[in-house]
C-alpha cells in the first residue's frame, strides 16, 4: 500500500495564504506520485488527526511562526511521525535573524553590519532615545528594517535617511518584538538553494538572481507576477557563482540544516557576498524561489516534492 | 551554461498605464491572513444575508422562471424592465423622492453606476470632489479615470459646507466635474449630512453649477433619528445612487441610478457598452420578491440586528479603548469610524491586531492621498454580538500596547512631538 503523507498548510501565521498556495501545490505533486494525500490545517483537533490517521510523514508546507520556527517540528518529533525539513535547532536558528546573524559572523561568513532592538528596551528602557547612534553603528544609510521573526519580508521598509527610521521601526515591530536594522548593501540580490540529495551530501542549486522592479524585494514584489524579474542562474562570473555556491552549503552545514534550505544572500558591486538570511521552510507558490532553481537543474515541482518525501521516508525505516 | 530571465507574465509590458497603480496592497496581503476560522473581522461591509429567508426568495425566483421564463432569460432593455423600475419608483416615493420610471435606469449594483459616472464625466486631470474619508470603492472606480480627488473633511454634521464653500471658490465655478457624497450613515465616517448641511451643499452646488452625486446605499437602515430627505428629493438636478443590496441581498447585483435625462441618456449610451443591459433573471426575481410585501418585515428585522450590533460595539468601545480613541456613534448603517492620536499608525499596526484574531480598515484607505492613517473603520454589521464584544476587546489590548510603544517614540522626539498627547 502506498505510503500516506499528511500536508501541513494554512495555519494562523501572516504567511498563512502562502502556505496554503504552496500546500495546494505539494498536495497536487504528491498525488501525482501516488501517495495518499491529507491536506491538513493548524487547528487544535491537529494532534487528535495525526492520531488517528498515523501518516507515515509530515510535508511542512507551513510558513512563519509556529510553522518554521521549531514549534511543530517539536510536536511532530513528540509524536514520532518524521517530517520534511530542517530539525527543531536549526529551524529556531534560522527563524530568528538576529540570532543567525550572531552565528555568522562567529563563524567569519559575511553578514551586513545590523544592530538589534526589542519592543521591552524601547517601551521600559528609552532606547528611542538613542536612534541617533544607529547610523554609525551599521555604517550609514540607507538601512533595511525588518522584524527579526517573520517570513516573506512582512514588515521590511528599506529607510534612506533619518526621518524615515522610527516609523519603520514601529512597523516592523507590529509583525514581532525583535526587529533589526542592517546595513543596506547594493548589489545582486540571490536566493541560494540547498537540497540534501539521497546520501545526505548538499547539494546547491544555480543560484537565483532577484531584481525587483520597485528595488525592494518586499511582500508585493514576491507575490505578484511582473514585480520582479528572476535570472537563473544569477548572472555572475565563474568565481563568483563558485563563492555563493560554496558559501550557502557552509550555512546550511552550519546551522544543521538537514534536508533543505534556502540562503538569502547579496553580492555587493565589489564581489563580496554577504548572507542575510536562511530560509528552512521555503515558499513552494509559482513565484516561488526555491521551485525555480531546482527546475534550471532539470528537477521539475513534482520529482522536487518527491525527493523530499522519499528522504525522510527512508531515514525513517 | 546562459541564463534564462524567469517569465510570469509575458504580457507585463502591454498593459495601460491607468493599470500601473493597481496592484496588491500591504494590507491586502495581512487580509489574506485574515481567512483563519477564528477571525473576528470588522473589516467587510457585508450584510448579514442569514437573514433573509431564503424561501421567499426561492419562490421569488421560481415564480420569475415559471411565469416569464423567456423573458427571465432573454436580454432586456438597458435602462432595466419596466416593472423593476416601478418597484424603485415605489421605493423612492416612500423616502420623499418623486419620480416616474423613465427618469431611472437599473445598474448592476450601484458600484456599476459609480464606474460608469466616472467614464461619462471624467477626463485624467479633471477635478472631482468627495468627502474625506470616503467610500473606498468608489476611489478604485473613479481612479481609472485618473481625477484629481479633492476630499472635504467631515464634522458631526457631516460634510463641511463651509470647507467645500473654500474649495468651490479656489476652484471657481464649474472647476469641478462633479461632488460625490454619501449622505446617509456615511461609509466610512458613520456620520449623517444633517439638513441644514443638505440645503448648504445644494446651494453651493447650483451656484458654481457643479452636479452633485448622491449616494445612499444605507439610507433605509436607519435606527433612530428622525429621516432626512435625500437631495434628490429637494433639488431634481441630484444625481441619485440606490442600491437592492443592503434591503435586499447584493448577490442579485441590482441598483439604480436616478439623473436629469441628458446625463441619464449618456449613461444608457455607456452602460449598452460595458453590458448591453442588465440580468433579467435577476430584476424579475427581485420584481416578485418586493410584490410580498414581507420584505417589509425582512428589512425590519436586518435593521434591528444592525441596531443591536451598533450597541453592542458602542458599549465595547467604551469600555475597552484607550482613553485616547474617539470614534462616532452613527444613526443607521454599517460603519463607526475610531480616531486614535495622530502619531499612532494604524496600517502598520493592522499585522498585530492580525496575529490577535481581529481584523479593521486602517484609515488611509478611505482617502486618495494617505491622510487618515492614525484612523480605522470598524463593521458592525456582520459579527454577532458576542463576537463584537470579543473582537473589541482584543482590538483594544493591541491599541494599548502599542500605545504604550509609540509613546516611547514620541517622548523621544523621534516621532511629531506636537502630536503627541493625541487629540484624545
Amino acid at each position: 500500500m502506498n505510503e500516506k503523507i499528511a500536508v501541513l498548510m494554512g495555519g494562523k501565521s501572516l504567511e498563512r495564504e502562502v502556505s496554503l498556495m504552496s500546500g495546494k501545490r505539494v498536495c497536487d505533486a504528491l498525488e501525482a506520485e501516488g501517495y495518499r494525500v491529507l491536506a491538513l490545517d493548524v487547528t487544535p483537533e491537529l494532534v487528535a488527526t495525526l492520531r488517528s490517521e498515523r501518516p507515515d510523514a509530515v510535508y511542512i508546507a507551513l510558513h512563519g511562526k509556529y510553522g518554521e520556527d521549531g514549534t511543530v517540528q517539536e510536536l511532530l518529533e513528540f509524536l514520532g511521525i518524521p517530517y520534511t525539513g530542517p530539525g527543531v535547532v536549526a529551524s529556531a536558528f534560522a527563524w530568528d535573524k538576529a540570532l543567525s546573524k550572531r552565528l555568522f559572523v562567529a563563524d567569519g561568513i559575511p553578514t551586513p553590519p545590523w544592530v538589534t532592538f526589542t519592543a521591552a528596551a524601547f517601551k521600559q528602557m528609552g532606547a528611542a532615545t538613542a536612534l541617533d547612534l544607529v547610523p554609525g553603528a551599521v555604517g550609514g544609510f540607507p538601512v533595511v528594517v525588518k522584524p527579526s521573526k517573520q517570513g516573506s519580508a512582512l514588515g521590511l521598509t528599506k529607510v534612506d535617511d533619518a526621518a524615515g527610521l522610527a516609523e519603520a521601526l514601529l512597523t516592523a515591530l507590529s509583525y514581532g518584538d525583535t526587529v533589526i536594522v542592517e546595513k543596506w548593501i547594493d548589489g545582486c540580490e540571490l536566493a541560494v538553494s540547498v537540497v540534501n540529495d539521497r546520501g545526505g551530501q548538499a547539494r546547491v542549486f544555480p543560484p537565483v538572481e532577484i531584481e525587483p522592479k520597485s528595488g525592494l524585494f518586499d511582500f508585493t514584489a514576491m507575490y505578484t507576477a511582473g514585480e520582479t524579474d528572476y535570472y537563473v542562474p544569477a548572472r555572475l562570473d565563474d568565481v563568483t557563482t563558485t563563492a555563493v555556491t560554496e558559501l550557502a552549503a557552509r550555512v546550511h552545514t552550519l546551522l544543521g540544516c538537514e534536508r533543505i534550505s534556502r540562503v538569502d544572500m547579496v553580492v555587493a558591486e565589489d564581489g563580496t557576498p554577504y548572507v542575510l538570511e536562511v530560509n528552512t521552510s521555503p515558499g513552494m507558490t509559482e513565484t516561488s524561489l526555491l521551485p525555480m532553481a531546482a527546475a534550471a537543474e532539470g528537477l521539475d515541482f513534482q520529482k522536487l516534492v518527491a525527493h523530499l518525501v522519499r528522504s525522510i521516508l527512508e531515514d525513517a525505516k | 551554461m546562459g541564463t534564462a530571465r524567469v517569465v510570469f507574465d509575458r504580457w507585463d509590458d502591454r498593459y495601460a498605464k491607468r493599470m500601473a497603480d493597481v496592484r496588491s496592497s500591504a494590507v491586502r496581503d495581512l487580509f489574506a491572513a485574515a481567512t483563519r476560522p477564528d477571525m473576528i473581522s470588522f473589516s467587510g461591509g457585508m450584510p448579514e444575508i442569514r437573514r433573509v429567508p431564503i424561501d421567499s426568495v426561492i419562490s421569488a425566483a421560481t415564480s420569475a422562471l415559471r411565469d416569464s421564463g423567456t423573458e427571465a432569460l432573454q436580454y432586456g432593455s438597458s435602462e432595466g424592465r419596466p416593472k423593476i423600475r416601478q418597484v424603485v419608483v415605489d421605493l423612492m416615493g416612500e423616502i420623499g423622492v418623486r419620480v416616474k420610471a423613465d427618469d431611472l435606469v437599473i445598474t448592476a449594483g450601484a458600484q456599476q453606476a459609480l464606474d460608469l459616472m466616472a467614464k461619462i464625466f471624467l477626463d485624467p486631470g479633471d477635478v472631482i470632489i468627495t468627502e474625506g474619508p470616503t467610500y473606498l470603492g468608489a476611489l478604485q472606480a473613479f481612479s481609472a479615470y485618473q481625477p484629481n480627488v479633492v476630499c472635504i473633511p467631515m464634522d458631526a454634521e457631516g460634510m463641511r459646507t463651509d470647507l467645500l464653500e473654500e474649495q468651490l471658490k479656489r476652484l471657481g465655478p464649474r472647476g469641478a466635474k462633479f461632488i460625490y457624497t454619501i449622505p446617509n450613515f456615511q461609509n466610512p465616517a458613520g456620520v449623517t449630512l444633517t439638513p441644514q448641511r443638505r440645503r448648504e451643499l445644494l446651494d453651493l452646488a447650483r451656484v458654481y453649477d457643479i452636479p452633485v452625486i448622491e449616494d445612499d446605499p444605507y439610507g433605509r437602515l436607519r435606527f433612530e433619528g428622525g429621516h432626512c430627505l435625500p437631495l434628490r428629493a429637494l433639488d431634481d438636478e441630484v444625481i441619485y445612487l440606490g442600491t437592492f443590496s443592503k434591503i435586499f441581498a447584493p448577490g442579485l447585483r441590482l441598483g439604480w441610478v436616478i439623473a436629469p435625462k441628458p446625463i441619464l441618456a449618456k449613461f444608457v449610451l455607456a452602460k449598452q457598452a460595458a453590458d448591453l443591459c442588465g440580468s433579467s433573471f435577476a430584476q424579475t426575481t427581485a420584481e416578485r420578491y418586493f410584490a410580498d410585501t414581507r420584505w417589509r418585515k425582512v428589512l425590519q428585522d436586518l435593521t434591528g440586528a444592525y441596531a443591536e450590533r451598533r450597541d453592542t460595539m458602542i458599549e465595547a468601545l467604551a469600555e475597552h479603548f484607550p482613553a485616547e480613541a474617539t470614534w462616532t456613534v452613527p444613526e443607521g448603517g454599517f460603519f463607526v469610524w475610531v480616531e486614535m492620536p495622530a502619531f499612532l499608525d494604524l496600517k502598520s499596526i493592522l499585522a498585530e491586531a492580525v496575529e490577535r484574531g481581529v481584523t479593521y480598515v486602517p484609515g488611509d484607505a478611505f482617502f486618495p492621498d494617505g491622510r487618515g492613517r492614525n484612523c480605522m473603520r470598524l463593521g458592525f454589521c456582520y459579527a454577532e454580538p458576542d463576537a463584537i464584544r470579543e473582537g473589541i476587546q482584543r482590538l483594544a489590548e493591541v491599541l494599548e500596547d502599542r500605545l504604550e510603544l509609540y509613546r516611547a517614540f514620541a517622548n523621544a522626539g523621534v516621532l511629531p512631538v506636537d502630536d503627541a498627547d493625541g487629540r484624545g
